[in-house]
């Protein structure tokens, strides 16, 4: 119970940053419900008091009825519960969507802080899709779990209170009653239905790693005639999910069926006691209905409650998946800073770093040294898979070495503040992020207050000025979602143009010349001489098929088996 | 000699009959028809014990008040209404239980037709999916269809009885009121309409707005390493709020319109009650002499009002569950969209005509709908024991070829045959499953044992690993467990093949992107597998590995040419 709290904390807190929303929109809610039972009580006690009214006037007996109030009250109420049901899901709507702005905002905030590796292994899995289901499913944790048991309590505690004026005792029975149930469909469908909810999740969520292995590994099990030998597991996996499910299932319909069982046997006791009273002159016949009426209907306010609640455990799993992320770097917080304005770029010293990803076994990189003047070019080869990216990450410090030390300019880079390493380093990754906007957006990221001029500049130093021209909207071309839109040549240009938006000591470039036509290769190779002037450049390529592409270069390293070959000579071989 | 031994023309099975997601969601629902009728059967028997009790609680009210009798006199009716709640509360659960069994028997259908369709459209097909779309698809996907059949399918049925039940009942307690609930009847489809344009409309708004909001995030947290780089993250933080917060507002504007439809439906539940409780008033006060009026006493005037809004109630949950059917519709025209793929897998691959030979391709054309050929006029035999090396420019057509010989597609024409044996394949990319290290060499031969695997994991160069793994061969590798580089990877794809008996070998460039140490453990389990006799057919671009082969093929300008050695 405890750790459920601990877990929904943060977020509950979250939510009642928004309390006044909250509050209001639980109000029309309970002023929709409330609307509706008053409609049906009142009616109730209109017609009785008609019939009554009507059989001492047939009988010739002295009776007035004022049925212009009545009347009026009873159109008020259907007007009412129309026009608050209508206000109330406009407004809890907007809150809910308000919410799903301020979640994202949060959990955004934690990733931003992940290190390289984190994401890498991340990105790797399914884990985006189901981010964004978890945050949605927390994002429903308002309208299912958050509303409906404040509102269903304030109900019941209104019609106690209501009844109560006639009939005192009656109203401790509804109040208990109803009480009573409120929990057992709280906190008891919440148990009760815990462990199946929170099993569902992890059921779906290996049904999908069998799914996604039938699907990758579907040329082996072919060949090796087992795809039935698979299928089979995924048969039994579905059959444990769905006995799962169906006790689920008839739990929730269990819980229903209390609360219509429940109401149900509610009305007659109320009945049965509040004829009691009327015999005994207690109450009139027309409050007797109203009554009656007001607690038949009050189960509506209840019926919402088992689906919600059963499924507490889904929501669980969902938050307990979103705490997992880490809130804080693990190692102290980093305080250092590169000097600024630095011309002539950083010295790189590399002092035995070795390197194990997380749940690797071996070492990717394994007691490097190597050492790199200020303002000087290096190449370092490798197939891939080599640790190329690895040692670029070590030395920008977005991930620390397992053993051994980095230093650039003096620093340990992993211990320099984020913003200051982001004006420090330059890296063109492999993997191309282009973001869904505009090819001027894209480019901003790099430099917010460049101009329009500065962004034609850098397009034309990549070669893509002209093309840009040709386009209908020129810098405000729509690039797509991961740069669809563009060629993976020409995305790979939109990001290095926007490296040459800023002004590095240290540029990392991994395989700059990939997918793009040799021709214009050259003139990129020009733009980065020029560039790279006064700045340390580090070129991570596959192999050397052009010498000429790499301006400058004065050392060169091959990365094999974790190992660093390092050869001023090797120049001379490939010449 | 062709004549009559020649086989069908298998190229690209088209499946003539494509079919529809309406008609696939009506497909399933039959399936489940005696369940989902039950069901229905089941909310309907629940409705009528609803009017059952509303009308004995207007008749006790009546007794108690109107003919002044004792509560104790009528312990028996309670003791019945009592009874006929219970009885309700048991169908209102069996309704439940009944539609969730048949939705959950009908998601397991429809995942293994999914799942079959997959297996037909083969792994050349599934190379240009995302594997994660298609699980998706696969679980997700699936699984949205339970609402459809857990509530609104049922539902569809009861709103269509009860309604009318209702109005039999009333036509008996009185007539006017009866002919008032009747005269909205003819507007019942009209509003079902209206709900349903406005659900519908207001489902593919907020699909669609929330899909939008999802790709942004989605797409921003993807970028996450760029953004880190630029030291963007504050700014995209605000703008992932900005820009969820920009589509709460136009959504606002669209729901304010959708959420009228409800109202609407809401409004006339209300107002219903009002006028009943009006007319019954009035018509009690003796104010209305026309037609029943008179004869109106408190019970028919309680029960006809309790009455009104049950009317209402089974069309007021239809428009609750309208969001089921919009998520049903929406998954099944995904999955859909794959049942109606032309599959690509040939259904039977006949026998070799040649003795001693493991597979022939005669006049064999090999291609994709709506491309040039990547190979045509193809005709080699392979026989028992040969070493094969394909070689060719990237492009050319020889993993093509491979996949074709593994059975993964159909020749677009002329005829391949092979023999019914087990095959083993190995690619640039081996695949790892989730699981244990054991699970994945069981891949390739389920039945094998201990020793067995350790003995071929020692043979492809993993017996360090072995040894380095806490828990042996039952440790969890892969995304959940230890990872492994690229070249354990590979290595583990060659113990599987150790593992197998399969006679047939495809292997297409297993060396390429391999550190040194681990490409010399192929070539020497390439050169293992030609001493037991295997036929081996290897697209590589490695020298060593064509001198090692018998023969050498070269895939060059659709044509696949023999170099005699």
């Amino acid at each position: 119970m405890m750790r459920l709290y601990r877990e929904f904390k943060p977020w509950l807190a979250l939510l009642v940053r928004r309390r006044q929303r909250f509050l209001i929109g639980s109000l029309l809610v309970w002023v929709t419900l409330i609307a509706g039972l008053s409609l049906l009580g009142l009616s109730g006690w209109f017609i009785t008091a008609c019939a009554l009214a009507g059989i001492a006037l047939a009988a010739g007996l002295p009776s007035s009825l004022d049925i212009y109030v009545p009347g009026g009250g009873i159109r008020f109420f259907a007007l009412l519960r129309t026009v608050a049901r209508y206000i109330e899901r406009l407004y809890n709507h907007n809150t809910v969507l308000t919410l799903l702005a301020d979640l994202r905002f949060r959990v955004f905030g934690y990733l931003t802080r992940l290190d390289d590796a984190s994401l890498r292994r991340r990105r790797a899995s399914d884990w985006l899709s189901r981010l964004t289901a978890d945050i949605d499913t927390l994002d429903n944790f308002y309208l299912r779990l958050l509303i409906p048991p404040l509102v269903a309590l304030l109900c019941a505690m209104a019609v106690s209170a209501f009844i109560a004026v006639w009939l005192p005792s009656i109203a401790i029975l509804v109040g208990v009653v109803l009480g009573l149930l409120w929990l057992l469909l709280t906190f008891g469908c919440a148990w009760g239905g815990f462990a199946n909810s929170h099993q569902q999740v992890s059921d779906q969520s290996t049904l999908r790693h069998l799914v996604v292995d039938q699907v990758q590994a579907s040329a082996e099990l072919m060949s090796y005639q087992t795809s039935d030998w698979h299928r089979h597991k995924i048969v039994l996996q579905e059959k444990r999910s769905a006995a799962n499910q169906r006790r689920l299932a008839h739990k929730a319909a269990l819980g229903n069926a209390a609360v219509s069982c429940i109401t149900g046997a509610l009305v007659l006791a109320v009945l049965w006691f509040a004829s009691v009273a009327f015999v005994d002159g207690q109450v009139s016949g027309p409050i007797l209905v109203m009554v009656i009426l007001i607690v038949l209907g009050v189960n509506e306010v209840f019926s919402v409650l088992p689906a919600g609640f059963t499924k507490l455990g889904a929501s669980y799993a969902a938050v307990q998946r979103l705490n997992a992320i880490p809130h804080t770097n693990a190692e102290g917080a980093p305080e250092l800073l590169f000097s600024e304005g630095r011309q002539g770029g950083s010295s790189i010293t590399l002092n035995q770093v070795s390197f194990c990803y997380p749940q690797m076994l071996e070492n990717v990189l394994n007691g490097i040294s190597f050492s790199l003047p200020a303002g000087q070019k290096v190449v370092i080869t490798g197939v891939s898979g080599a640790g190329k990216s690895t040692l670029a990450q070590l030395i920008m410090g977005r991930i620390t070495p397992t053993t051994g030390e980095v230093s650039v300019a003096g620093c340990t880079p992993s211990r320099v503040l984020p913003e200051s390493r982001a004006q420090h380093f330059a890296l063109l990754s492999q993997q191309i992020d282009l973001f869904d906007g505009t090819l001027a957006e894209n480019l901003r990221i790099a430099n917010p207050q460049a101009s329009d001029e500065q962004l034609w500049v850098a397009l034309a130093q990549v070669a893509l000025s002209s093309w840009a021209h040709r386009q209908p909207q020129q810098l405000n071309t729509p690039v797509g979602e991961k740069g669809q839109q563009l060629s993976g040549g020409q995305a790979r240009r939109v990001a290095l143009a926007r490296l040459l938006l800023r002004n590095p000591a240290v540029v990392i470039l991994d395989e700059p010349f990939a997918g793009i036509d040799a021709q214009t290769a050259k003139h990129i190779a020009g733009s980065l001489r020029q560039w790279l002037a006064n700045k340390t450049g580090i070129y991570l390529i596959h192999q050397i098929d052009d010498e000429s592409l790499l301006p400058g270069v004065e050392f060169f390293g091959h990365l094999a088996e974790g190992q660093l070959i390092t050869d001023t000579d090797m120049r001379h071989e490939v010449n | 000699m062709r004549g009559i031994t020649e086989p069908m023309p298998h190229g690209f099975q088209r499946d003539m009959v494509t079919i529809t997601p309406r008609r696939w969601l009506k497909l399933l629902a039959q399936r489940e028809r005696s369940r989902l009728a039950g069901a229905a059967l089941c909310g309907i028997i629940a409705g009528m014990l609803t009017v059952a009790v509303v009308v004995g609680l207007a008749w006790v009210v009546d007794q108690l008040i109107v003919q002044g009798r004792a509560t104790a006199e009528l312990a028996l009716l309670f003791l019945g209404l009592a009874l006929v709640i219970g009885l309700r509360a048991l169908f209102q659960w069996g309704q439940e239980a009944l539609s969730a069994e048949a939705s959950l028997r009908i998601r397991q259908e429809a995942r293994a037709e999914l799942l079959s369709k997959v297996a037909m459209l083969g792994p050349v097909w599934l190379t240009q999916r995302q594997s994660g779309a298609l699980a998706t698809q696969a679980v997700e996907h699936i699984e949205a269809l339970d609402g459809y059949f857990a509530r609104f399918h049922p539902q569809l049925r009861i709103v269509v009885a009860l309604p009318l039940f209702i109005a039999c009942v009333v036509v008996g307690l009185d007539y006017l009121v009866a002919i008032f609930l009747l005269l909205s009847a003819p507007l019942i489809p009209v509003f079902m309409a209206l709900v349903g344009i406005g659900a519908e409309r207001l489902n593919r708004d907020q699909f669609t707005a929330v899909a939008r909001l999802s790709a942004h995030f989605v797409d921003r947290v993807r970028g996450m390493t760029t953004l880190q780089l630029f030291g963007h993250t504050k700014a995209a933080q605000q703008d992932v709020w900005y820009a969820t917060d920009h589509y709460r507002r136009l959504s606002m504007r669209t729901l304010r319109l959708a959420f009228l439809s409800s109202a609407v439906l809401e409004f006339f539940a209300s107002v219903a009650i009002a006028v009943v409780a009006m007319y019954v008033g009035f018509g009690l006060l003796g104010y209305i002499e026309y037609g029943p009026s008179p004869s109106l006493t408190l019970f028919t005037g309680l029960a006809v009002l309790l009455l009104a809004p049950e009317f209402f109630q089974p069309l007021r949950t239809l428009s609750q569950h309208y969001h089921d059917r919009a998520a049903a519709l929406g998954a099944a025209e995904s999955i859909v969209a794959i049942l109606n793929e032309p599959s690509i897998i040939p259904r039977n691959i006949p026998e070799p005509q040649t003795a001693n030979a493991v597979c022939e391709l005669s006049d064999v054309a090999i291609g994709y709908p709506g491309r040039q050929p990547v190979l045509q006029a193809v005709n080699v035999t392979l026989l028992k024991g040969d070493v094969v090396a394909i070689t060719g420019e990237s492009g050319s057509g020889k993993s093509s070829l491979l996949a074709l010989m593994a059975g993964f597609m159909a020749p677009t024409s002329g005829v391949y045959r092979r023999q019914r044996v087990k095959g083993a394949w190995l690619d640039q990319t081996p695949c790892l499953v989730q699981g244990s290290l054991a699970d994945n060499l069981r891949l390739a031969n389920p039945e094998v044992g201990e020793e067995a695997m350790k003995d071929a994991l020692q043979r492809a160069g993993l017996g360090g690993l072995l040894a380095a793994l806490p828990n042996g061969l039952e440790s969890t590798i892969g995304e959940r467990g230890v990872g492994l580089s690229g070249g354990q990877a590979q290595r583990l794809a060659l113990a599987r093949i150790y593992l197998s008996t399969a006679p047939l070998l495809l292997l297409d460039e297993p060396t390429a992107n391999l550190d040194t140490s681990t490409e010399k453990l192929v070539i020497q389990a390439l050169l293992e597998w030609v001493q037991e006799g295997r036929t081996l057919v290897v697209a590589t671009h490695h020298p060593a590995i064509v001198s090692v082969a018998d023969r050498h093929l070269v895939c060059r300008g659709e044509r696949l040419e023999e170099v005699l050695l």
